[in-house]
């Protein structure tokens, strides 16, 4: 499903460079759930973004869904996170002018798609992740939690072939966290493929592998225990 | 399409939620494109109220014969009729007249030869003058007039009614005979139009024996250039043979001259419009980083973002540009009139009774309104597509490469300076390329602005700021945070204020040159006149009979009066002005031996010698020198005179002839004058005579008797009056400059919300918040008002040289100190206006709400 290959990736920071990530290589199957920890600065996001295509590698190779991630063009790249990725971020990052459902729909309204078609599966996806009473507001008339809920239905819509989440708990409380991480669980066994970058070792024990990072580096790859894999 | 699903669920949302920022813009634009609409559709309607009352002048004659205004003799008309292929050579006399009952309304008065003018013209009478068999004939007795019904209607005469004239021979009663519908040249001149006899006009206008002008109809089958030049070869030379578009096209050129300035500097106010739409377009996407960044992460191409940006901005353009067009018919409406009126005393007979729309300017307006948005939009838009999806994900985002680095501003600013130059030195001071110059160069120094602001603000932070605490510190600070768009605001207030210098400039210097140019010539008290005073041609004028100055000389306390004659003649295929008055009697008895219209001393005017001085104009246009030799066409054949000089003469762009009077009636036969200039003897007081004048010559027809200062006066106000565009233009350009200033506030008060909340929850006051704020104001505005001057003082020296100096003659440039301290103030004084509103919104920053996490 993915597969990460010496993946490197330094920035620029004026004439400094930085090793983000240094030769990084993983695989991962349809329907697995990891959970990427390590310190802060330690590359979580930055191997997140590359694996969603939000970022390209230095170096190395990034296959998903069998197409690669790397040697596309920008417009390719996109198209694949249009459609194979679906995002769910730490801040929750929905668009404050929508809409809970328009948000929901954004990317099949990217796609074209005319609203009148995509309304009755982003109140579906509303419904399923307990908001089916929530379809007309704003993110600011919602709660943090809401709000989490909201960007995963978003995520969902267009039927990703992975769901990338960066800290979906870092901003809730322990509760709402429990709440938003069983939803990911649910999900997982429902078939979807999940990454998930946390600090939070309760929050990681909700997946089923874990690899840690260290200075732009794997140290450690496991399966979590009382999980078959 | 995906891209309109973007702009019905994103763009949509956002022109409803961001109400302030997006009227900024629209109004921008919708100014820009009223100055362009306004300007071109009063001048297209003064050039086809000119047309439509010329054409319904002419009938269908298809070819017209003019020569010195003067008139010519009649006798031409035998030979015009004798020329093959001529089926009717019709005479007209065509003058002005005054109604002195009502309101001294002025008209047109056709005299014509009622047994053969209907073949060319169509009148028709309406149905009460019917009970008299044949009106027409009535026009034989010498006090008939036919007057249209409009104007009837309109003063309230009737049939049979008599009503006082104005003529050359003083107030005459004419008798309506009847009242013509409104159709052919019934329906020139707003309808102010009135058919005489042509022998009943003759007398009463000064013409006995002569004749306006010959129209003339072919016969079926005749090739119309053939016949035109037969007649040319029958014809003593001076005579204009043209065809009516002929005609029209001479005077078309005259006007157009003068309009274009206004053409162009309408399109600077768009140029201003360009700069905010910029702003306001790189403001919403620095603001919407975060959204883009999110539509970038889930799924939104590079191309996409940008015709998002781009749509938005089509949308407002077409809304802004509409309404543009909109205002731009109004204000064209409420201008038209006094424009006209500047026309018609200025150039030529017309009466612009409203505007004429044709689908040309509001399409430019529309046109221009939308293609300068979208290109100011077109690299804000472009940065858009460059921020990254991982924008999304970090709050504060890293810094990205800018397309406007100062380096590269200072480059085009060369590059456009340089081209500036380029086209200055090619066309030198040829008008529209000076204007594109001129254009050019402003646009190469608003490139400099971020460069002069952080310098302006260097300075201001060691001069001043300290004295001013922390709000000047913090002002300082602040602007150059957002270097780049404060910047742009400062050019948007440069370009306003360079305007309004440069125009400033330009008519201080226009008004400066010609006022002392007058007080030059006019050496005479008293001035006297029967129509407009600053008429300087033909306009408006019942001429008076040159040998009133006798009887004048009669009046108590009158040392001398000397006619001035001033009418147009033929020179080269271009009309030029004769300017004829007394230069031989009149200096002998004045008190300064100086004659009128001439500088002291000047003497080669003998009576009999031909000799003539020439205005700078003429000397350039025609390359004349002084001592050569012009043969001048008067209506017995052409006549050579001697240039005994060439003078400053601004009366005419296309050059004036000096002559003395006696030459002038010996040749041209023309015993009439414009006016009177009187000298007044030592011991007499002015006022006294002026009103023994009146006593003695206002019974019998109606005067303007005005001293040497009311005479500047007047002329004063037909300047001011020239310069109406000018004016408007000012204020739309000002208007949107701080415009330019509040979207660029606007956005850094948005922006520092959160630096404000923490300023107010460590204490600053409310006040002390609004202060920045308008300090921040005041500070681009002294930036763009100090840099504008600059650039307006040079400007207005170019147009002046472009304009004023290449056509009418040398001409000293004033440096409009007023308009620069103006200036200052303005920009000073309106920034910090325009500074409130953010401010307001600033010191009402709420502390819990700017500093909870957004
Ligand atoms: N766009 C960028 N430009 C320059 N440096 C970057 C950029 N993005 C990340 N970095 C650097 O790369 C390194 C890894 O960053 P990354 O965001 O992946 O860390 P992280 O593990 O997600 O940390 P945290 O737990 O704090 O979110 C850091 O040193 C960071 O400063
Ligand atoms: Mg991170």
């Amino acid at each position: 499903m993915i597969q990460v290959r010496n993946v490197s990736k330094t920035y620029l920071q004026g004439k400094q460079e930085i090793q983000a990530l240094h030769n990084i290589s993983f695989g991962m199957e349809k329907g697995e759930f990891v959970s990427i920890m390590g310190p802060s600065g330690s590359g979580k996001s930055t191997l997140l973004n590359l694996i969603g295509g939000i970022d390209q590698p230095s170096a190395g190779e990034i296959f998903i869904d069998g197409s690669p991630l790397h040697g596309i063009s920008d417009d390719e790249l996109t198209l694949i996170r249009r459609r194979k990725v679906g995002f769910i971020f730490q801040f929750f990052n929905l668009l404050p002018i929508l809409t809970a459902e328009e948000n929901v729909g954004l990317p099949l309204l990217l796609d074209g798609v005319p609203f009148s078609r995509i309304k009755e599966k982003a109140c579906r996806l509303l419904e399923n992740v307990g908001l089916g009473l929530r379809t007309d507001h704003r993110p600011e008339q919602l709660s943090g939690g809401e709000m989490q809920r909201v960007a995963i239905a978003r995520a969902l819509i267009t039927d990703p072939a992975v769901l990338l989440a960066d800290e979906p708990t870092g901003n809730l409380d322990s509760h709402i966290s429990e709440e938003i991480l069983e939803l990911l669980k649910n999900l997982n066994q429902a078939g979807q493929t999940i990454v998930m970058v946390t600090h939070d070792a309760r929050a990681a024990s909700f997946g089923k592998r874990i690899i840690r990072l260290k200075d732009g580096g794997i140290t450690e790859d496991v399966s979590v225990p009382g999980c078959d894999v | 399409m995906n891209l309109w699903n973007l702009l019905r669920y994103i763009s949509m949302k956002h022109l409803r939620l961001q109400k302030a920022q997006i009227f900024m813009a629209v109004a921008g634009i919708c100014l820009g494109v009223t100055a362009i609409v306004s300007i071109g559709v009063v001048n297209r309607s003064v050039i086809f109220s000119f047309q439509d009352s010329f054409n319904r002048m002419i009938g269908n004659a298809a070819l017209q014969i003019t020569g010195a205004q003067s008139g010519f003799p009649e006798s031409i008309i035998e030979k015009v009729q004798d020329v093959r292929g001529v089926q009717y050579a019709v005479p007209v006399i065509e003058t002005d007249g005054m109604l002195v009952d009502g309101k001294e309304r002025s008209m047109l008065i056709l005299g014509v030869d009622v047994l053969v003018d209907t073949q060319v013209r169509d009148y028709s009478l309406t149905g009460e003058s019917a009970d008299v068999p044949d009106p027409i004939l009535f026009l034989a007795k010498p006090d008939s007039i036919l007057i249209t019904k409009a104007m009837a209607d309109r003063e309230g005469f009737a049939i049979d009614q008599k009503i006082q004239v104005q003529t050359v021979e003083g107030i005459r009663t004419f008798r309506i005979r009847g009242l013509l519908n409104p159709e052919g040249p019934a329906k020139a001149m707003g309808g102010n139009v009135a058919v005489m006899d042509i022998y009943a006009a003759q007398m009463a206008f000064g013409k006995t024996g002569r004749i306006d002008r010959i129209d003339v109809s072919l016969r079926k089958g005749e090739n119309l250039e053939t016949v035109r030049q037969a007649i040319m070869d029958a014809l003593p030379k001076g005579y204009m043979v043209d065809t009516p578009a002929g005609r029209t096209r001479q005077v078309e050129n005259m006007i157009a001259k003068f309009q274009n300035g206004f053409d162009f500097i309408s399109y600077l106010a768009i140029l201003v419009g360009m700069y905010l739409i910029y702003n306001a377009v790189s403001i919403s996407v620095v603001h919407r980083r975060k959204e883009i960044g999110i539509l970038r992460a889930i799924g939104c191409r590079r191309k996409e973002i940008m015709l998002l940006f781009m749509g938005e901005t089509l949308m407002i353009s077409v809304i802004a540009s509409s309404l543009g067009v909109a205002l731009g018919l109004l204000l064209a409406n409420s201008l038209v009139g006094a424009f006209g009126k500047v026309i018609s005393e200025t150039f030529v007979r017309t009466s612009v009774t409203g505007i004429h729309v044709t689908w040309l300017y509001p399409a430019i307006g529309l046109l221009c309104g939308m293609i300068t948005s979208l290109i100011a939009a077109l690299f804000p838009a472009m940065s858009s597509s460059r921020i990254s999806p991982a924008s999304a994900i970090r709050s504060v985002p890293y810094t990205e490469d800018k397309i406007f680095t100062t380096l590269r501003l200072n480059l085009g600013g060369v590059f456009f300076i340089a081209l500036s130059f380029l086209l200055f030195h090619i066309y030198g001071f040829s008008g529209p390329y000076l204007l594109a110059a001129q254009i050019m160069l402003a646009v190469g120094i608003s490139f400099f602005t971020p460069a002069f602001l952080n310098g302006f603000v260097t300075l201001f932070n060691r001069v001043f700021a300290s004295r001013l605490g922390s709000a000047g510190r913090l002002a300082g600070l602040n602007l150059r945070k957002n270097l780049t768009r404060n910047a742009v605001a400062v050019a948007a207030v440069f370009f306003g204020i360079s305007v309004f210098v440069a125009s400033s400039g330009y008519v201080h210097s226009v008004k400066g040159t010609t006022l002392n140019w007058l007080d030059s010539i006019i050496k005479s008290e008293i001035i006297l006149s029967s129509g407009h005073p600053g008429s300087s041609t033909n306009a408006q004028i019942i001429p008076l009979p040159a040998n009133m100055s006798r009887e004048l000389e009669k009046v108590p306390g009158v040392l001398a009066a000397a006619p001035w004659r001033r009418a147009f003649t033929d020179y080269q295929g271009s009309k030029v002005l004769l300017s004829a008055s007394d230069y031989t009697q009149y200096p002998k008895r004045s008190h300064d031996g100086a004659g009128p219209g001439f500088m002291k001393n000047q003497t080669h005017f003998i009576p009999d010698g031909n000799r003539v001085e020439i205005s700078e104009a003429f000397a350039a246009i025609f390359s004349v020198k002084k001592g050569d030799e012009i043969s001048l066409p008067t209506p017995a054949g052409p006549v050579v005179f001697k240039v005994a000089g060439i003078v400053v003469d601004y009366s005419y762009d296309s050059g004036v002839i000096n002559m003395d009077i006696k030459t002038y009636q010996r040749y041209w036969g023309d015993m009439l004058c414009n006016s009177f200039l009187v000298h007044v003897e030592a011991g007499a007081k002015v006022g006294d005579v002026r009103d023994e004048i009146q006593r003695r010559f206002g019974v019998d027809r109606k005067l303007y008797v005005l001293s040497a200062l009311e005479f500047k006066n007047e002329i004063r106000k037909m300047l001011d009056d020239m310069f109406i565009f000018n004016y408007a233009l000012n204020v739309i350009t000002l208007t949107i400059a701080c415009l330019g200033i509040i979207v660029a506030l606007f956005a850094s008060v948005l922006e520092r919300t959160r630096e404000i909340g923490t300023l107010r929850a460590i204490g600053m006051l409310r006040r002390q918040i609004y202060g920045v704020v308008v300090l921040e104001s005041v500070l681009m505005g002294l930036a763009g008002g100090s840099l504008g001057s600059v650039a307006g003082i040079i400007s207005g020296w170019l147009n002046l040289e472009g304009f004023f100096v290449a056509s009418l003659g040398s001409a000293k440039y004033y440096l409009p100190f007023g308009a620069i301290l103006w200036a200052l103030l303005l920009s000073a004084g309106l920034s910090a206006l325009a500074g409130m509103i953010p401010a307001r919104r600033a010191a009402k920053t709420n502390i819990v709400e700017a500093l909870a996490y957004d």
